[in-house]
């Protein structure tokens, strides 16, 4: 009886060791079942460049999208400005280890698009998707018929003014795009912030850092434009080019704006327009979070850009592409999508203080975190973004015709070059980038 | 091991024949200790300098986007060079700062190491402050004289203005924005040069100076017949640093004036990141790499056989 006891009892403690060693077989292929689950998790990278708000306002749409799709997980790669990207994704992609994603310029899809780095979006998003698209900007991301990224969001160049003085000169800013000043009105505020409001130097101009494309608007408010219609030849040596040289270099002999804001130089203007070195901004609905933070001695508001004989302004703004390394096209395509859904559009450009691309939110009044008043008149601005213009900026080979603007450019601002020999030998480099 | 040697005159050939094996082998071991040793430093080498450096030639022979297909065009890259003003106005700035930079950057260091070499009270914290910008990253010196050397609001500029002097376009102006570089880059320089003479100055024994002051030699000619030639080995070694550091500034140029006003502080290596990132022409870049790479070459050897006749004619 003890013996059978004894048999029973180990008999129990074997059964008793096998159901433990089966539940945790079991366990564990449950386990590893669950752990399978989370490593099948589909990981996109995305890189991107933002101040503060940006960032903040990817991570509210990439929160949107994981809550939806919990399987995907979205792995923000964040830089300090657009170059540390394109050098980021230009190196990846040489060594094949490009992310699935990245934030890109309408000026940059052309040259990316016509190395094949992008993955052509045709056929992951059908036409239908694009047609609330401005026409623009799906001009903009077409690349000999073909889709290679979706427009994101849109900025442009509207004029910031330092309120207190110009209150101090007795000058009201232009309430409305038909009453924006002439080139000569403009002038002659910034000669009278210069020398009765106290100001150092009437205004700046942002375009450092190579982004010599935002001269252009001011070459099409004077009736000129760098290439010719068919963007088959340079133009510039031409009355209005070198009128339009000599107006902007003029800034500099006058000393209008400090002689360190010319296009290489690494100066941030808004930094002077905040501690009052400068009276007016030239710059773009992005800088509206900066001054909103920093700028607390002065009032400020913001008005329409000059204009000579036409109105024009930049084509800012950034797109989304995926890229050819990118190894869940179809997935990365589908963020792209969200991203840029009317939803996800309308939260991005309200918080981090863009326009919309989209044709039905454009009329829309938006809940902008910040200055809503002030974004209205960079909404209406856009309005004047001339077609052509757009066409130029968004060449494959426009990247080293924006070299060549910004070398030359800067030679006439900084070292006095003379308008007419500038002109000559900026569309000389053009020539040469075209292939002429 | 033990078990097999056997005493001088003892009989059995084996026993006799295995150490000899050993020893070759020993001495094969021994010849194989410093290769062992050198090994990390050759296979890093190779792999992130020498490697590259070959991949670097192949791609000067070819037309490349880096985001792109290769496409060969033989030595065209290297005939452009020759015929692009660019490159010639980068090579002169190039020299041009080295020959501003490296004379004055040894000059100073010499002179701060030989009044660092004496009893000073706070002597050490004098050493780590001008050594500090050394240790600190290029990027962050560059930015904290971007900011002291600021036209607008700069903190040289500020003192100018109290001292009734007024403001200086230090990096807008063509004329002052090299200037501006070469005393930014002294203010690096200066504690890596001083930390190598006061190391020199340091394994010069005292016994030649009490000489000297016995034979009633002035300080001037103790400097003169003992410091400066026995500092000689240092001074040549900073020389070379020096001037390879002159060639290959980078960092400091791109925070401060990303090579402008106009191409007034455009240097060599500016011009190849420009190529090879901004207008996407690594080919072309690399070119000029490889010719960067044989001018320094260049140097060094002339600095090299120079520093040997100097040792001995010593």
């Amino acid at each position: 009886m003890e013996a059978r006891i004894s048999n029973t009892a180990a008999s129990s403690r074997r059964f008793g060791r096998r159901a433990l060693l089966g539940a945790g077989v079991a366990g564990g292929v449950l386990g590893g079942s669950r752990r399978a689950r989370t490593q099948t998790k589909t990981t996109i990278t995305m890189a991107v460049w933002g101040a503060q708000a940006e960032e903040a306002a990817f991570n509210a749409a990439i929160a949107a999208y994981q809550a939806l799709h919990p399987d995907i997980a979205i792995r923000l790669e964040l830089s300090g400005n657009s170059t540390q990207v394109y050098q980021l994704v230009d190196t990846r992609l040489a060594g094949r280890q490009a992310p699935d994603i990245f934030r890109i310029q309408y000026q940059q899809v052309g040259r990316y698009a016509a190395a094949r780095a992008l993955a052509d979006l045709g056929p992951h998003v059908d036409a239908a998707y694009l047609t609330d698209f401005a026409p623009a900007f799906r001009q903009a991301v077409t690349y000999k018929g073909r889709v290679f990224a979706i427009p994101h969001h849109t900025d442009t160049f509207a004029l910031y003014y330092n309120r207190d003085m110009l209150q101090k000169i007795g000058v009201e800013a232009p309430a409305s795009l038909a009453q924006s000043w002439s080139w000569q009105d403009f002038l002659l505020v910034a000669r009278d912030l210069k020398q009765k409001a106290g100001a150092p130097f009437g205004f700046a101009m942002s375009w450092q850092n190579m982004a010599a494309y935002r001269w252009l608007p001011f070459l099409y408010q004077h009736g000129g434009q760098l290439l010719n219609a068919e963007l088959t030849q340079p133009m510039l040596a031409g009355a209005a080019g070198v009128e339009t040289i000599a107006w902007t270099q003029s800034w500099f002999k006058e000393g209008l704006v400090p002689p360190s804001t010319s296009i290489k130089s690494s100066e941030q203007p808004q930094n002077l327009f905040a501690n009052g070195t400068i009276g007016m901004l030239l710059g773009g609905d992005w800088q509206i979070p900066f001054l909103e933070k920093t700028m607390t001695k002065f009032g400020w508001g913001v008005t329409y850009m000059p204009r000579d004989v036409a109105m024009a302004s930049d084509l800012g703004g950034n797109c989304l592409a995926v890229t050819r390394d990118s190894k869940h096209p179809e997935v990365a395509a589908d963020v792209l999508k969200f991203m840029a859904s009317r939803e996800a559009m309308r939260d991005f450009v309200s918080r981090a203080q863009f326009l919309p691309v989209r044709s039905s939110l454009m009329g829309e009044k938006l809940p902008y975190a910040l200055r809503p008043e002030a974004m209205q008149v960079f909404v209406e601005q856009s309005a004047t973004i001339p077609a052509h213009l757009v066409s130029t900026v968004t060449m494959p080979v426009f990247s080293k015709i924006n070299n060549a603007l910004g070398d030359q450019l800067d030679l006439a601002f900084t070292s006095g070059q003379d308008p007419a020999a500038t002109a000559k030998a900026i569309d000389a480099q053009v020539q040469a980038v075209l292939g002429g | 091991m033990s078990g097999s040697r056997t005493a001088p005159g003892m009989l059995g050939a084996p026993t006799e024949i295995r150490p000899r094996v050993g020893r070759r082998w020993a001495g094969r071991g021994q010849l194989l200790v410093p290769y062992i040793f050198i090994a990390p430093n050759v296979l890093l080498f190779s792999a992130f300098s020498f490697l590259p450096l070959l991949y670097a030639v192949y791609i000067s022979l070819h037309d490349w986007s880096l985001i792109g297909d290769a496409e060969w065009l033989g030595l065209h890259n290297y005939l452009r060079l020759g015929r692009d003003p660019l490159f010639w106005r980068a090579l002169s700035n190039t020299l041009l700062y080295a020959l501003a930079t490296v004379p004055t950057s040894m000059a100073l260091g010499l002179l701060l190491a030989l009044a660092l070499n004496r009893r000073l009270p706070g002597r050490s914290l004098l050493r780590s402050i001008y050594f500090m910008p050394v240790v600190v990253s290029a990027v962050a010196t560059g930015t904290i004289a971007a900011w002291l050397f600021n036209d607008n609001y700069g903190v040289i500029n500020t003192l100018l203005v109290h001292l009734g002097i007024g403001r200086i376009a230090w990096l807008s102006t063509p004329q002052w924005a090299l200037p501006s570089l070469a005393i930014a880059t002294l203010w690096v320089r200066l504690g890596f040069n001083m930390i190598v003479y006061l190391a020199a100055l340091q394994s010069i024994p005292s016994l030649y100076y009490e000489a000297a002051r016995i034979d009633g030699a002035s300080a001037l000619r103790q400097f003169r017949h003992i410091t400066v030639p026995l500092l000689t080995p240092a001074t040549f070694l900073l020389l070379i640093l020096n001037i390879i550091h002159s060639f290959q500034v980078f960092d400091l140029i791109y925070v401060m004036t990303s090579g402008g006003p106009g191409f007034s502080t455009t240097m060599l290596v500016q011009y190849i990141f420009k190529s090879a990132f901004v207008t996407s022409e690594m080919g072309y870049a690399s070119a000029m790499g490889v010719a960067l790479y044989a001018l320094i070459l260049g140097f060094t050897i002339v600095q090299w056989r120079a520093s040997r006749q100097a040792e001995n004619v010593m």
